[in-house]
């Protein structure tokens, strides 16, 4: 899952990334509201972190923005402003949820989480595809009950296409979601980590649709879909 | 009121003043008569007098004509008293004499009925035909006119005083009522154009005044636009201070979970006390400098229904319903932000306590309050948790997020406005806020 960071304060925004990096996220930075903009208007992302004071564009602009171009990814206002007004102003303005500062890191990382949960149309933290459980909340997996040791890139990948279950993912788009902007995009690499993650979970639960990309949805579903086909 | 008391006592003097030279002008024709008889008579050889044609006035012959004279003899004379033609067969007896200017003054009665003014005079000549020449007859000399004439005249020029006077007076009231009404005009808009910016309707006093009041009106906007600067100044300083100090707070909160451990509990910890008096504070004094401003009104219909569409999204995963019920045009006497403030801390606690429903209703109570009630269908709070609640800081349970200070700044907003929050159980079972404030109705 790839997350746009946009926050001026250079303490905070290395603090944040670090935690966000460590709960399985790819972050990418901006530290004015222009920069900001641009990464999420070019870049695709799962989750933008806004703050709503920064140089250059304001925040509630750079969101308005946003929303002009189509651009409906979920946004995450993070802000010292905690009156209502801003409130009211920043929901009107196209956010998806809105936290004061100061905060609890894990309250963001459980915004976070219930953002991509909610994107993804996931009614709770877990999120079931057969005998493979994912907890987000704690990033474990577990499959027939037994907890499966995954590397963090394995894990985002894994988790990327839990969040998009029963959807064809591209192997470009799974490169544009699991690295950061700063990497050598090679979709190569895609293939090995799926195979190898495949291995690990020992169930066949990734599809691979020829020419398209992957798919992650339960095998016996996928039986019964044939047999009645 | 001063001009009628002024118009009487005027009226009065100038009755007077005239009476004085009315009487004055009838005492000194009735003076030149009496001298023009004295120098008329001629005493005759045993005492008589006789006046010569000279003293030949027509008003002295017309019977009762209301001039009379009289010369009457004084001491043993047998002689007869010589009278006008106009006293016919009538004397006139003179008593109570008062001297001025060496002639004798009084009143007295004459034929008909008649009030006479009297003038008279000793004068004795001699007797010639007496041995001694030392004899001497005297004679009292006097000329009586009708003092009616006199008050004839004052009535009638008091009859002219009057109706001039009184024409005078409504002339003179009327005036002064259109001056004042005119006079008065810009300042009664001047008071409309105050009520409207109390009211709310205006930011600044609108039209025109006359040179007098317009520095005054001058004044006035520019007191109200330095006091609009000096709240949003405030408000600007809050908010940037606001961002200063919970932009670092949140630097150290970060950085102390990112290593466990007493010390980053204890940073934790302290940083949760911060934030919460910063929190209150903060929402203090961006209320305490907008209390007092003129011209502030906020209509509650749109405030709450903003609230109700932003913390349906906050709260959009437990599903919470939230019924409104608010007329519209319900105006609240104070600044929108400090609205939002309670209303939204007053709905975000019911949203987060409720089971599934959040009631919230306004309305009018009285021509200067209204009241709006919040009230959920969670668990509620017993009597005594009800008296605890609202204190600064005091948090019932800590597994619902907040900053236990929501109730308590709400609280001190509406004292601030001079309204009150009371707390009890809600109809739908669970906690009950009932937020009263001033109103524009």
């Amino acid at each position: 899952m790839r997350i746009l960071l946009v926050e001026d304060d250079s303490d905070l925004q290395r603090l944040l990334k670090k935690a966000l990096s460590d709960a399985g996220y790819v972050v990418d930075t901006a530290s004015d509201g222009e920069e900001g903009h641009f990464l999420g208007d070019t870049e695709p992302y799962d989750v933008v972190i806004l703050d709503l004071g920064l140089p250059k564009m304001d925040g509630v602009r750079v969101l308005e923005k946003w929303r002009q171009e189509n651009r409906t990814m979920p946004v995450l206002i993070l802000t010292a402003r905690d009156r209502w007004s801003d409130k009211v102003a920043g929901f009107d303005a196209g956010a998806d949820d809105y936290l004061a500062k100061p905060f609890h890191t894990e309250e963001l990382l459980a915004r976070v989480r219930a953002l991509l949960r909610r994107a993804a149309g996931l009614a709770t933290s877990e999120i079931d595809v057969g005998p493979l459980k994912i907890d987000t909340r704690a990033s474990r997996v577990i499959v027939d009950g037994n907890p499966v040791k995954l590397t963090s890139l394995e894990y985002r990948l894994l988790s990327y296409l839990a969040h998009h279950k029963g959807k064809v993912v591209s192997r470009t788009e799974l490169v544009e979601h699991l690295y950061d902007q700063d990497f050598d995009r090679d979709s190569n690499t895609i293939e090995v980590f799926v195979g190898r993650l495949r291995k690990k979970l020992g169930i066949n639960v990734i599809q691979t649709v020829r020419g398209l990309g992957y798919c992650l949805d339960d095998p016996n579903a996928q039986n019964e879909d044939r047999a009645k086909a | 009121m001063w001009t009628i008391l002024g118009l009487v006592v005027g009226g009065f003097v100038l009755s007077g003043v005239f009476r004085s030279s009315v009487e004055s002008d009838f005492d000194a024709r009735l003076k030149f008569d009496l001298d023009g008889m004295i120098a008329a008579a001629e005493p005759g050889p045993a005492g008589q007098v006789s006046l010569q044609g000279r003293f030949t006035d027509p008003r002295f012959e017309r019977v009762y004509s209301g001039w009379y004279w009289q010369i009457a003899p004084e001491g043993k004379s047998a002689n007869l008293p010589q009278i006008s033609r106009s006293l016919w067969d009538h004397t006139i007896k003179v008593t109570d004499m008062v001297t001025r200017g060496g002639v004798q003054w009084s009143h007295g009665a004459g034929p008909e009925a008649q009030h006479l003014r009297i003038v008279s005079r000793h004068v004795e000549f001699p007797i010639s035909d007496t041995p001694s020449p030392t004899d001497m007859q005297g004679y009292r000399f006097l000329v009586a006119g009708d003092s009616t004439q006199v008050e004839d005249e004052v009535a009638n020029f008091n009859a002219t005083l009057l109706w001039s006077f009184v024409v005078l007076g409504i002339g003179l009231i009327g005036g002064i009522f259109i001056q004042v009404r005119v006079g008065l005009l810009p300042l009664r808009r001047l008071r409309t154009a105050l009520a409207r910016i109390r009211d709310g309707h205006a930011r600044k006093l609108d039209g025109r005044f006359p040179r007098e009041i317009a520095p005054l009106a001058s004044e006035l906007n520019g007191l109200i636009e330095h006091n609009a600067e000096v709240v949003a100044r405030a408000r600007t300083h809050v908010s940037n201070l606001a961002h200063f100090l919970k932009t670092p707070l949140s630097v150290i909160t970060t950085e102390a979970s990112a290593q466990p451990g007493p010390l980053a509990d204890s940073v934790v910890k302290q940083v949760g006390t911060m934030r919460r008096q910063v929190d209150h504070y903060l929402a203090r004094a961006r209320a305490a400098g907008a209390v007092n401003a003129l011209g502030n009104r906020t209509e509650v219909s749109p405030v709450i229904e903003d609230l109700a569409r932003v913390l349906g999204r906050i709260h959009v995963e437990r599903g919470i319903t939230i019924a409104l019920e608010h007329p519209n045009g319900l105006c609240f006497r104070g600044e929108r932000q400090d609205l939002e403030e309670m209303v939204g801390n007053l709905m975000d606690n019911a949203c987060k306590w409720a089971a599934s429903r959040v009631a919230v209703s306004a309305r009018g109570i009285s021509g200067t309050l209204l009241e709006i009630v919040v009230g959920d269908d969670g668990p509620g709070l017993s009597l005594e948790e009800l008296s605890h609640i609202g204190e600064r800081g005091e948090r019932l349970d800590e597994s619902v997020p907040g900053t236990g200070l929501g109730l308590a700044i709400v609280r001190d907003i509406a004292r601030l406005y001079g309204g009150s929050l009371s707390l009890g159980r809600s109809s739908m079972g669970g906690f009950e806020a009932r937020l009263a404030l001033p109103a524009i109705i």
